[in-house]
């Protein structure tokens, strides 16, 4: 029965298309609906923003923290009014289990697992039921790879120094140590009688107590970083482990011109005028070489390997890691570089170059492991309600060749235990264990004393663990980092865990 | 329709029942009914054993009163023995429903009125505008059989909607850097609620009027065939008017609904694209101009874009609205069971007014939101229906509007919900708190079921039998 009118023409017809617009609006409300009730649900249930989660941080104890051993990390304690706070095991762990506050939130794992911790339910699906059970809430316990006594023990070896040291087994990706000094005590910021004066002294600290240099820091990575140009190198199959260049020996005293700049070097006169290939330059840290090596390469070539390792992104870790760069990327050659100079010192570390020492543990890991890196990790197991969830190892992909890992390999051995190698890394040798390393000098530019600089692995033949050493403006890298290397080193393979 | 005189079809009013008025069974609306009573009793008995672990309903004494309105309203509508329409209060009666359960499980302090020296909290304010609501929609329903009153007075009726605006603009009270809300003496309303009303009478007056103008006649612009220019001074002076609401009272929401409804009324009156195409340029000059001169637009837009680039400041509520969804997941946390609180509040600032959709998706699911759009699609279905088959142009384009109010102010205020569209601030027909809301929806509800009225029966075709359904309707005229 339509409506004629007066003008004789129908007003269905117009109606219905009105309808339908309308009815498609409404869908698309229902889709929306869907996407953040169904897509987005996972994350941000789990956000430390999340109503839910704030709320239950103030009622239902949290899961305990345990290291690889059942040590006890975090755990609960009733304050006067029955209310619960978070006890920690001591200041070494602070930079990875962090703090959870009443009045300042979260930092650390007790942020990144908050929900687990916490106890609320994530998954959409299988959670759909679950909560309409008498018990809501589901907290979890975590177990991390992470060694107590390694962790106490790098805090202690880098003593009053600024620095970092991450431990990790490069045939897992399981971190047992993630130190960063100077350190705090995070027991007394989640005790509510301590926290607000703790907090507010950390916060006025100039030596930034509260930055986990581990992750977050960023350092110049001076001559550690030619272990990626090695891997760019032969990996792109610019080079092979006997590639010499003519030009290096002479370069050695005059220094190598790229356009304009002089790349200089020098400080191995050992090797007078012989045409190194790789292992003669790994051994005596060859500036000359690794330059000439980089250019080969190319810039593009040097990006893309290292991003393969992580590079030009956050890491895929428990924790929010800083990004490591080759470069700023602003410069129009291929990889971002502004020319050939910027290439030539980035390829030994210098220039534009900055890492997180977990970064460069992650190269030492991917030589160690034959070329295939591991995802690194820290949380192996997660119990609750519903059983335990382990979180096994996971390959972020092979790098390089193992053939051409072993060459590196060989070639950071010489660095070690060669008979030059050894003047630059006094210290870092495991006795009776192959070991195989890099130190690094890392020039500030103006006059403060570099950041001293080792990485490595051991034992050579089979690795079971890698390691990164920074200590900030410590001087050379064989002097400081290398010995602090050799003895975590030593403590791990004689099983002290 | 061959039954009205020539007269009747100048000046038509609503058909009058001949004789004295009977009674008329309701059983669709009765079933109906039943269904909604039986849903918010589960609703309710959910609700209790959340809050209280026991098995029984939350709050019987609201829950019962309320239905014992619906009722009522029923009856009397029985006994009026009018052809209305018997979905519209069901589906309308199932969204106050919900809106009390919602009300009664948040924090009753969100809102306190004194009435009489005794203080009444969230639910019992809620309560009684649901029933004002109810009482209003049902009186109209009954009572109003002819619609002359609005379509004689449309100017008069347009120039007291300017009035109210502008009265609203100079005497308008500030909240939350909105001016909407208009105090006299202890009295106060939102009057924009009252004024989608009184717009959509003007338009089907004015549209009815000029439509075939409007179609039939063309002005080349360029490529576009356009209506005669001088009448598309009121499309200007529309967007003027919602221009004015952003600029001095800073209400988008209004804004946005005022000139949706007049554009999707222009078309259903018209039929003409080149209408919509030219309105929604307007439109997005306008926008474009707001957001580049106005601080407050531009923070809307810039929130609805990235909400998480501020999310303790300016994009707050729409993430807690967000996660509120994420919460519910598809089947929701049950009546009761969501929306923690944090030091006694609900996490969404506003939820009883702005976010009343948020809180019943975490409680109810998708689920639940999906049904509730669905119910709003209903209520829209409906209208458009009694406008179609409407006896002329006027009627048509009245219960078209009204519809389209009810529909474009539920898809406005779920799409800011959702992060669809930026957040404004109407209210969610028939759920949000609010008594200007509720009496102009029922205001809307009444007139719609006035419109229905199918009037008288016409006789059965000879030889047919009676169903025992009929037997309480008159059978012949």
């Amino acid at each position: 029965m339509p409506a004629t009118g007066g003008s004789g023409k129908p007003l269905a017809g117009p109606t219905i298309h009105v309808a339908l617009i309308l009815s498609a609006a409404f869908a698309l409300l229902a889709g929306a609906a869907g996407y953040w009730g169904v897509v987005r649900s996972p994350e941000l249930v789990r956000s430390p923003d999340d109503a839910a989660v704030i709320a239950a941080a103030r009622t239902v104890p949290r899961g305990q923290i345990l290291d690889r051993t059942g040590a006890v990390l975090a755990r609960n304690k009733a304050d006067a009014n029955g209310e619960l706070y978070r006890v920690y095991a001591g200041p070494a762990i602070s930079q990875v289990v962090g703090y959870a506050s009443r009045q300042y939130g979260e930092a650390g794992l007790e942020r990144a697992y908050d929900a687990e911790l916490s106890g609320l339910a994530g998954d959409p699906l299988a959670d759909a039921f679950a909560k309409f059970g008498a018990d809501r809430y589901d907290p979890k316990d975590l177990t991390l790879s992470l060694s107590l006594d390694l962790q106490t023990a790098a805090v202690r070896a880098l003593g009053d120094h600024r620095g970092a040291v991450v431990m990790l087994d490069p045939r897992s990706g399981e971190v047992l140590a993630l130190a960063s000094t100077p350190t705090y005590d995070a027991s007394t910021i989640a005790n509510p009688a301590s926290a607000q004066a703790a907090f507010a002294a950390l916060q006025d600290d100039p030596a930034q107590p509260l930055l986990p240099r581990a992750t977050l820091g960023r350092y110049v990575p001076g001559s550690v970083f030619k272990i990626v140009t090695a891997i760019a190198g032969l990996g792109s199959g610019a080079i092979t482990p006997q590639t010499t260049y003519k030009e290096q020996p002479g370069a050695e005293k005059a220094g190598l011109l790229v356009e304009g700049y002089r790349v200089r070097d020098g400080h191995h006169p050992q090797t007078g005028s012989t045409a190194l290939d790789l292992v003669g330059a790994t051994e005596v840290s060859c500036n000359i070489w690794y330059a000439l090596t980089g250019l080969r390469t190319g810039g593009a070539n040097l990006v893309a390997y290292a991003e393969r390792m992580g590079f030009g992104s956050a890491l895929p870790f428990d924790l929010p890691t800083a990004v490591s760069q080759v470069t700023g990327g602003k410069g129009a050659q291929p990889g971002g570089f502004l020319d050939d100079v910027e290439l030539a010192n980035a390829s030994y570390g210098q220039a534009e170059a900055f890492v997180t020492p977990l970064q460069m543990a992650l190269v030492a890991a991917t030589v160690a492991n034959d070329g295939e890196l591991m995802r690194p990790r820290l949380v192996t197991s997660m119990a609750g309600h519903g059983g335990v969830r382990t979180i096994g190892p996971e390959s972020m992909g092979r790098v390089i060749p193992a053939s051409d890992a072993q060459a590196i390999n060989a070639a950071m051995v010489r660095a070690v235990e060669g008979p030059l190698g050894r003047l630059f890394t006094t210290g870092a040798k495991v006795s009776g264990v192959t070991t195989a390393g890099k130190s690094g000098t890392a020039e500030l530019g103006g006059s403060g004393e570099p950041h001293s600089w080792f990485i490595g692995f051991a034992p050579a033949e089979n690795p079971t663990i890698a390691i990164a050493v920074v200590v900030e403006q410590a001087g050379r890298g064989g002097e400081v980092a290398a010995p602090i290397a050799g003895r975590l080193m030593a403590r791990y393979l004689k099983g002290a865990q | 329709m061959a039954l009205r005189s020539a007269a009747a079809a100048r000046e038509p009013s609503l058909p009058r029942v001949l004789g004295p008025i009977r009674p008329r069974a309701r059983w669709q609306e009765l079933r109906l009914l039943g269904l909604v009573a039986l849903t918010l009793a589960v609703g309710s008995v959910s609700l209790g054993a959340a809050r209280t672990g026991g098995f029984a309903p939350y709050d019987p004494r609201g829950l019962a009163i309320y239905l014992g309105a619906l009722l009522v309203a029923h009856v009397a509508q029985v006994l009026a023995g009018r052809r209305t329409d018997q979905v519209l209060l069901p589906a309308v009666s199932l969204l106050g429903g919900l809106s009390l359960l919602l009300m009664e499980r948040l924090p009753q302090d969100l809102v306190v009125q004194r009435f009489f020296g005794s203080s009444f909290g969230l639910a019992d304010v809620q309560l009684i505008w649901l029933l004002g609501a109810v009482g209003v929609a049902t009186t109209l329903g009954i009572v109003v059989r002819s619609d002359s009153w609005l379509r004689r007075y449309k100017y008069t009726w347009a120039a007291a909607g300017v009035g109210l605006l502008l009265l609203t603009f100079v005497l308008g009270t500030e909240i939350n850097g909105q001016r909407l809300t208009l105090q006299i003496g202890p009295l106060s309303g939102q009057p924009s609620e009252l004024l989608k009303v009184i717009l959509v009478v003007f338009l089907a007056g004015y549209l009815s009027e000029n439509r075939a103008l409007l179609v039939e006649q063309d002005t080349r612009v360029g490529p576009l065939r356009l209506p005669p220019l001088p009448y598309l001074a009121p499309m200007v002076a529309m967007w003027a008017i919602a221009l004015g609401i952003v600029v001095v009272q800073r209400d988008l929401g209004a804004a946005l609904l005022f000139f949706g409804v007049f554009l999707a009324l222009l078309y259903a009156a018209t039929g003409r694209i080149s209408l919509v195409v030219i309105g929604l340029a307007l439109f997005l000059v306008g926008s474009a101009a707001m957001a580049n001169l106005f601080e407050h637009v531009r923070t809307r837009i810039d929130v609805w874009i990235d909400p998480f680039a501020d999310p303790l400041g300016t994009g707050y509520q729409v993430i807690q609205a967000l996660h509120a969804f994420a919460r519910g997941g598809l089947l929701g946390q049950g009546l009761g069971g969501g929306l923690p609180l944090i030091a006694g509040r609900p996490p969404i600032p506003e939820i009883h007014t702005d976010f009343p959709l948020a809180a019943l998706g975490e409680e109810l699911g998708i689920v639940g939101v999906i049904a509730i759009l669905g119910i709003y699609l209903a209520i829209v279905e409906r209208g458009l229906r009694i406008g179609v088959s409407a006896a002329d142009d006027f009627r048509a384009l009245l219960a078209i509007g009204l519809a389209l109010v009810i529909g474009i102010q539920a898809f406005i205020i779920a799409a800011g919900n959702l992060k669809v569209l930026p957040l404004t601030g109407v209210t969610l027909p028939f759920i949000s708190y609010g008594g200007s809301s509720l009496l102009a929806n029922g205001l809307v509800v009444g007139l719609l079921l006035a419109l229905s009225d199918k009037g008288v029966e016409p006789p059965p075709p000879p030889g047919a039998v009676p169903r025992w359904r009929r037997l309480g309707r008159r059978g012949t005229a």
